[in-house]
């Protein structure tokens, strides 16, 4: 091998090496969340500083402070089990009951404090034979 | 009647399809060329075919044939005719019938064009194309079928109609131009592994792969910045680029298509790096495979991630079976791939390309380790952790860094070995402006941040050498008073060169965009008309809102006030909260959105959110962004897009 070779490789081990070390399945990384099912939260009592949870918002559970429009809580359903979240801040346009929603933030007191509020993307927008007009 | 015939000629297809299978394996053992040629008539008709099923479909949309259920699921009679045609490709089932009709075009030009000159390469082309059309045309025929009719207990009086979001005009011509690259790239793969498997890369070979992988480039790149452009003017999170693994799995292919095209300019001027160029034309399209498997397969939570059909068990066979064939031709052939030239010196414009190479593929690692991480977390512990932007940026800003500087050095070193002497000639100026910048940056800066102060030396360092470079051919061509004529010959005397110092040019404007990132400041905030917020130097004062029901949609219209620090109005702006489908007494089916106002300039946009509005108090909640730089994204992305096409168009060479 050759000089050239030799270098390129050595910087390539070091830095896929850093990569392996910011990511370290077992660290706690600050730049990792571990993602959790509803279900699996519904078992935890504990305080988790960050999760992410995906889910589809239960019906008639948004409820909108009078005081402050920007201030909502909510419930995300998988199946039978779901969880209450606060957020505050701006809600994407698509946010509504039954929407898919992708929420991170922190768990605490058996609901999520979340930081981050996603609905899905438009783009993905699969239209649903169930609200066609029919005859 | 129509639709019959639309699925009929899927099926068609599929029977063609798998007929070119038993007349390319008649060809083999017969070794009679006429079977190779009924192949290729197959392959051509399934291409004529799958033409037919689109423009059935693409008909039946415009027409609203609600028969159909993806024409019910997507389009409306409200629906604007542009955005029917645009709903071809806003569903899964019309997506993947849109991914076979534009393969197909590519393979009808591959056919007619660059297999009349390689005839040696035919068998193996058709052979995977053929395998590639199989995958796609089943998928259409028994998984996402767009002529499925609805059931047959219900008929429909007026469809769903598109997402109010998907009717602008660039979101509806961003995944067709991805697709464009994304299915091109297919064509690349085929002809790097028919060259391999029948050992016959030429020099016409290299030229015409490098000819298709900038056209399919120029595509990708366009794509992907339409998509940034789109998601900045209409989402209403202020930014471009999320890091979704939905955005990487585009980023993916961009990179190491990227990394082809130079490492293969190496190939074309000494006929080295052959295996390395295998790799990198071959997994571009396994690269687009794995991120259509992380789209289509909803392995990955992602916002943008369809859902109805899960598609993921086939694009992982697909992709499964695709690497091991690569591997498996590209161990049988890599004695043939070898080549015996090295690459001695550091200082050399192939050491540059290779460095180059390095920082792309690091990139493209490090992207495809954060994008796939949720996956091998869970198959490494069964937790399912995930890696946010933070990771992404950590990663991505340093090694982006050094490859702005790249793009700077590249073009002052030569071919085979630079000596100190010229090094140092050539590196004196940029090196001495880049330095001043940077000594400016930190003599006038409030608050240093490492990552500008790099960034600035980058770019001034990069245009200093890039357009140093534009000088020297120049002065050389300059036989003209006229100064124009004399830029255009200068330009046209090298199109391939300097085509590409335009795309460099262009990424150094992005980067000039991304600085701005770094300055980003936004404040949410309530205001009653009359009321006024001070906020980053300017004063935002909220005139009134008010209400207006429009064709489709109710608008409540905010009228904002802009005052600077100098207390002269800068603009106003009237960002609205619209409610599509507002008439119907199903609250499920109104469709709340944000109309944004942006005040951009050059040096930044002062972006507006009306975010809700509280009628009984008279209440409007708004979010403000400064993002300085931000239009230089897209000034560079066009000059990307422009460099591109002016370094493979015109020419009187051969496709």
């Amino acid at each position: 091998m050759n000089k050239v070779t030799i270098s390129i490789s050595i910087v390539f081990v070091i830095v896929v090496s850093w990569i392996f070390y910011l990511t370290n399945f077992k660290q706690d990384s600050s730049l990792t969340v571990r993602y959790y099912s509803v279900g699996e939260l519904s078992d935890i009592s504990s305080q988790i500083d960050k999760v992410k949870v995906g889910g589809y918002i239960k019906p008639n559970s948004i409820i909108i402070s009078e005081d402050d429009q920007l201030d909502a809580s909510f419930f995300v359903y998988q199946n039978n089990d779901s969880v209450k979240v606060s957020y505050y801040g701006i809600r994407p346009d698509l946010f509504k009951d039954d929407a898919e929603v992708v929420v991170s933030g922190s768990y605490n007191n058996s609901q999520i404090s979340a930081t981050e509020l996603q609905t899905k993307c438009a783009s993905r927008y699969e239209g649903d034979l169930k609200n066609i007009e029919k005859i | 009647m129509i639709s019959q015939i639309g699925s009929i000629a899927i099926s068609l297809a599929g029977g063609l399809i798998f007929s070119s299978f038993l007349f390319l394996g008649l060809f083999k053992i017969l070794d009679n060329k006429k079977y190779l040629f009924v192949a290729e008539r197959a392959i051509l008709a399934t291409c004529y075919s799958i033409f037919l099923a689109f423009f059935c479909l693409l008909n039946e949309l415009l027409v609203s044939n609600f028969n159909l259920q993806y024409v019910a699921q997507y389009t409306s009679y409200e629906t604007p005719m542009f955005f029917k045609v645009t709903a071809l490709w806003a569903g899964q089932a019309g997506s993947l019938l849109f991914w076979s009709f534009i393969t197909s075009l590519f393979t009808v030009v591959y056919i007619f064009t660059t297999l009349k000159r390689m005839e040696s390469l035919k068998f193996h082309s058709y052979l995977i194309l053929a395998f590639i059309f199989s995958f796609f045309i089943l998928l259409s025929n028994f998984i996402a079928n767009p002529f499925d009719p609805v059931s047959s207990d219900i008929i429909v009086q007026n469809g769903n109609g598109l997402n109010p979001l998907l009717q602008n005009f660039f979101m509806a011509i961003h995944p067709p131009i991805l697709y464009i690259g994304f299915t091109g790239s297919a064509i690349i793969f085929v002809m790097a592994l028919a060259a391999s498997i029948s050992k016959d890369i030429t020099f016409d070979w290299v030229q015409s792969i490098r000819r298709w992988s900038l056209f399919v480039w120029t595509f990708l790149s366009a794509g992907i910045i339409l998509g940034g452009y789109w998601a900045y003017n209409e989402l209403g999170w202020g930014g471009y680029w999320a890091w979704d693994p939905v955005e990487n799995s585009s980023l993916m292919p961009w990179l190491t298509l990227t990394a082809f095209i130079h490492s293969s300019m190496i190939q074309e001027k000494r006929g080295m790096l052959k295996k390395w160029n295998f790799l990198l034309a071959t997994s571009t399209y396994l690269l687009v495979i794995l991120g259509t498997f992380i789209t289509r397969s909803g392995v990955i939570s992602s916002v943008h991630s369809f859902t109805a059909e899960n598609l993921g068990p086939m694009f992982f066979s697909f992709l499964s079976l695709l690497i091991f064939y690569t591997i498996f031709w590209f161990f049988k052939r890599k004695s043939y791939l070898d080549t015996d030239d090295r690459i001695d010196s550091f200082t050399s414009r192939e050491g540059g390309f290779l460095y180059n190479n390095l920082i792309l593929i690091l990139m493209c690692f490090t992207i495809m380790w954060g994008t796939l991480f949720p996956i091998l977390s869970e198959a490494w512990d069964g937790n399912k952790i995930y890696v946010g932007a933070s990771y992404f940026n950590q990663l991505n800003i340093p090694i982006g860094l050094v490859l702005l500087f790249l793009m700077g050095i590249g073009p002052l070193l030569s071919w085979n070995y630079t000596s100190n002497d010229i090094l140092l000639r050539r590196f004196k100026l940029p090196s001495v402006l880049s330095f001043t910048s940077g000594f400016f940056y930190c003599l006038f800066t409030a608050s240093f941040q490492l990552y500008v102060f790099v960034a600035i030396m980058g770019i001034v360092f990069t245009l200093t050498s890039i357009l140093g470079e534009f000088f020297k051919s120049y002065k050389k061509q300059k036989n003209s008073s006229n100064i124009i004529i004399s830029v255009a010959k200068m330009l046209l005397s090298n199109r391939h060169k300097n085509g590409g110092y335009i795309v460099h040019i262009g990424i150094v404007l992005i980067f000039i965009g991304f600085i701005g990132r770094a300055f980003e400041v936004e404040k949410e905030f309530s205001l009653s008309p009359g009321e006024q917020i001070y906020f980053a130097n300017y004063t935002f004062k909220l005139n009134s809102i008010k209400s207006e029901a429009r064709d489709n949609h109710y608008a409540f219209l905010s009228d904002i006030d802009v005052i600077d620090k100098q207390n002269q109005f800068l603009t106003n702006l009237k960002p609205e909260k619209r409610i599509y489908f507002y008439w119907n007494s199903d609250p499920e089916k109104r469709q709340p959105h944000s109309e944004l106002d942006i005040h951009s300039t050059i040096q930044k946009d002062i972006y507006s959110i009306f975010s809700a509005y509280d009628a009984q108090k008279n209440l409007g909640y708004f979010k403000i962004m400064i993002n300085p730089l931000v239009n230089w994204v897209w000034i560079g992305g066009v000059m990307m897009v422009i460099g591109s096409l002016f370094a493979f168009w015109p020419s009187r060479r051969k496709v």
